[in-house]
């Protein structure tokens, strides 16, 4: 940036730091992806009655310890690197880019199981309230068609909504969540359990299903490094809002698991089986006058709509900057001018998630299990893949620029950070069935790693056509909009018109 | 000392990114602002102030222009000789210093005026287009340019060029046909200086980046 320190304070520096993100506003950013309630009272009774798994608590807090080392090497690689908020960036730039590419499919397919578990899932929660505070019984589907609707023109049309009202919904949750477990704790009766955080549950059989579930409650901090350009310090606004968020989140769902299991009862794992979500206001019902209960409801109904709204916009933007850099058609890296949002990328995922819904519809599929949790559990795996992809490309980048980092933050960090990673990956691949509910010998088991094998090994295929067909673009891949505006990289409508060629690229799209 | 065309090129971004009818902006707040800066930075590279290479801005020639806002972003430059990384002059531009200064010299033009719109939440304020033919005719200036087969100056170029990066191209240039399309492209790639090239690149990076951070 700056070659030197200025001599007296700089009206450039100063507005540029009023206008830029501090350390609570990325934090907030990120924690907004988290949806604390769709997790605290959706995620984690489904898994306990779909594992029969208690050790919760231990699960978020070694995850949440797994991440903080793993980002430690990930910070410090995004200084350097463009279009940071991608795990393929960094994988192209570390690993290769046939890699990347088949990364960046990866990712798409993980966020989208995501986008559309919470679609499933608000469908399964809202049909029965609606019956209960109501009488009335409607389909699953026809909620999750309201909502997809609201997020497919939220998507297209005022991006600055979408932050304002998902920083008032994370409060709302957070402070909920808190005050259900603090009930939880003041139930007469309450024992306080030592399964949720015992350890050895880490080493034991179905520790890999503890894990990814655990996982699924941390996507989305890998946003942080996004706001590198917009924060006032980026070399430590960007790391500190990362580890903040990775300790929030660990420690509220480390609490809230803990109460939530311990006031169960003995019988946890049964009582999840009979309750489901259900069995997070139950345990706090004793203490909690029924408006508390009701709030909590219309909370977590708002909390899967935030968590389709989030991930909704990280897809498009996914996507938007894949077709910037045209690694997809470059269509997908225009903008609706009026709105700044990610026209073509928002309109894709609004397309894929309908087909999923009427899919689901039309076959009688169960949204709780086979949408949201099995949606949640394969976008975890995917997430989990790339981070230890992206732990190793830190190494890798590291170990051709070390761009003047130390040691711990080039080798040390990123090396036990990638170790732990791989151990978490071969714990969960052979806890598959455990994660699923299902036998092990179930097609289940295969299933899940060939889908991302499959979009791996056509991400290269990809790549190589890319290399061959259109050197240039793959020449690009990974280096976003830093470098240098007069190169090769296509980006957008006037990058795209300075590449020879682009009239033909355009009729073949 | 190059003349700056007839209207400046930020006079020209702004009325085309106006809707000639109802006089509301078609682009978001932040686009429209990261559009300005760059067409600032620009008119200074036009009146050969300034040199852009390498993302590095070089003052060549500190003399005032006859023009205020260009002359008010000149000294800014001069005040802050730390800074030449033209994509932080970009974003401080953006922070509203280039919608100010656009709209005040159109003011003075007497071709915008100023709007107040007292709502419940408070009155709100906009600079509004006066005259729609005349607010109109940057947009028209060019799509008639090529859809004549001729040649835009140098000027138009990075007009359509700032068009191209902001997105304002599926507004005011939707009526292109895909052979002026290649005409259009055909003279950005051909005719458009580098400098300039780098400048308009840089201006739809910025905008990009900020759609990533879900600040466009």
């Amino acid at each position: 940036m700056s070659t030197s320190a200025p001599p007296r304070s700089s009206q450039l520096s100063t507005a540029l730091a009023r206008d830029r993100l501090g350390v609570p506003s990325v934090v907030f950013f990120v924690m907004s992806a988290a949806a604390p309630l769709t997790v605290v009272a959706g995620v984690v009774p489904t898994g306990l009655a779909v594992t029969s798994l208690t050790a919760l608590s231990i699960g978020f807090l070694a995850v949440a310890l797994v991440l903080a080392i793993f980002s430690v090497g990930y910070v410090a690689m995004a200084r350097h690197i463009a279009n940071a908020g991608a795990f393929y960036a960094y994988i192209s730039r570390g690993i290769g880019r046939p890699v990347g590419v088949g990364a960046a499919w990866m990712a798409l397919l993980a966020y989208n199981s995501f986008q559309l578990a919470a679609i499933g899932g608000f469908g399964a929660i809202a049909s029965p309230l609606f019956k209960d505070w109501f009488g009335v019984n409607i389909a699953w589907w026809v909620f999750s068609l309201v909502t997809w609707a609201l997020t497919a023109v939220l998507g297209i049309r005022d991006v600055a909504v979408n932050g304002k009202v998902l920083a008032t919904l994370l409060v709302a949750e957070i402070t909920l969540v808190v005050v259900f477990s603090v009930a939880d704790i003041l139930t007469p009766n309450f024992q306080p359990s030592t399964a949720p955080i015992d350890p050895s549950s880490l080493i034991g059989a179905g520790a890999g299903a503890l894990l990814v579930m655990a996982v699924t409650g941390f996507v989305g901090f890998e946003q942080s490094v996004v706001f590198s350009e917009e924060s006032r310090d980026p070399r430590r606004t960007v790391p500190r809002a990362t580890y903040v968020a990775l300790a929030l989140i660990a420690l509220l769902y480390a609490f809230a698991s803990w109460a939530m299991i311990s006031a169960a009862g003995p019988n946890v794992v049964d009582r999840a089986g009979k309750e489901g979500p259900e069995l997070f206001f139950n345990v706090a019902s004793d203490r909690i006058g029924s408006i508390a209960i009701h709030l909590g409801h219309a909370l977590f109904l708002t909390s899967l709509i935030a968590a389709m709204i989030s991930f909704h916009n990280i897809i498009a933007r996914y996507t938007f900057s894949l077709g910037r850099e045209g690694v997809l058609p470059r269509i997908f890296g225009r903008t609706v001018p009026g709105t700044g949002a990610p026209k073509n990328g928002s309109l894709a995922q609004s397309a894929l998630g309908l087909i999923v819904i009427v899919l689901y519809a039309i076959n009688g599929w169960d949204p709780l299990v086979q949408l949201f949790f099995y949606g949640g559990s394969e976008g975890a795996i995917g997430v989990m893949l790339l981070i230890t992809l992206t732990s190793i490309a830190v190494i890798g980048y590291f170990a051709r620029n070390p761009q003047g980092e130390n040691a711990w933050h080039r080798v040390g960090a990123p090396a036990l950070g990638t170790v732990l990673l791989l151990a978490v990956c071969y714990l969960a691949f052979t806890n598959i069935a455990t994660l699923f509910g299902v036998d092990p010998s179930s097609k289940v088991t295969w299933i899940v790693p060939t889908t991302y094998a499959v979009v791996m090994v056509a991400g290269i295929i990809w790549a190589l056509l890319l290399r061959a067909g259109r050197p240039r673009v793959y020449e690009g891949i990974g280096y976003g909009a830093r470098s240098a505006a007069a190169s090769t990289t296509a980006r957008g409508g006037f990058t795209a018109a300075m590449n020879p060629g682009y009239d033909r690229e355009e009729q073949r799209w | 000392m190059a003349a700056p065309p007839q209207l400046p090129l930020a006079d020209d971004l702004f009325l085309a990114a106006h809707d000639t009818i109802r006089g509301k902006s078609l682009l978001s707040p932040a686009t429209l602002g990261l559009g300005l800066a760059s067409a600032l930075l620009g008119e200074l590279v036009l009146w050969r102030r300034m040199d852009l290479h390498d993302s590095m801005l070089t003052i060549v020639d500190d003399r005032a222009t006859t023009d205020a806002a260009t002359t008010a972003v000149l000294e800014q430059l001069l005040k802050e000789p730390h800074h030449r990384q033209v994509r932080e002059w970009i974003s401080f531009l953006a922070t509203g210093v280039a919608t100010d200064l656009t709209v005040r010299r159109l003011a003075r033009s007497g071709l915008v005026v100023r709007q107040e719109k007292r709502g419940l939440l408070g009155t709100k304020i906009t600079y509004v287009p006066v005259d729609s033919s005349a607010a109109g005719w940057p947009a028209t200036r060019v799509r008639t340019v090529i859809a004549r087969g001729e040649y835009l100056d140098i000027p138009d170029l990075v007009l359509a060029g700032l068009m191209l990066a902001t997105g304002l191209d599926q507004h005011v240039l939707v009526t292109l046909d895909p052979r002026e399309r290649a005409h259009l492209f055909d003279q950005l790639r051909r005719r458009l200086p580098a400098m300039l090239q780098e400048l308009v690149g840089h201006a739809e990076a910025a905008v990009g980046d900020a759609v990533m951070a879900r600040r466009a």
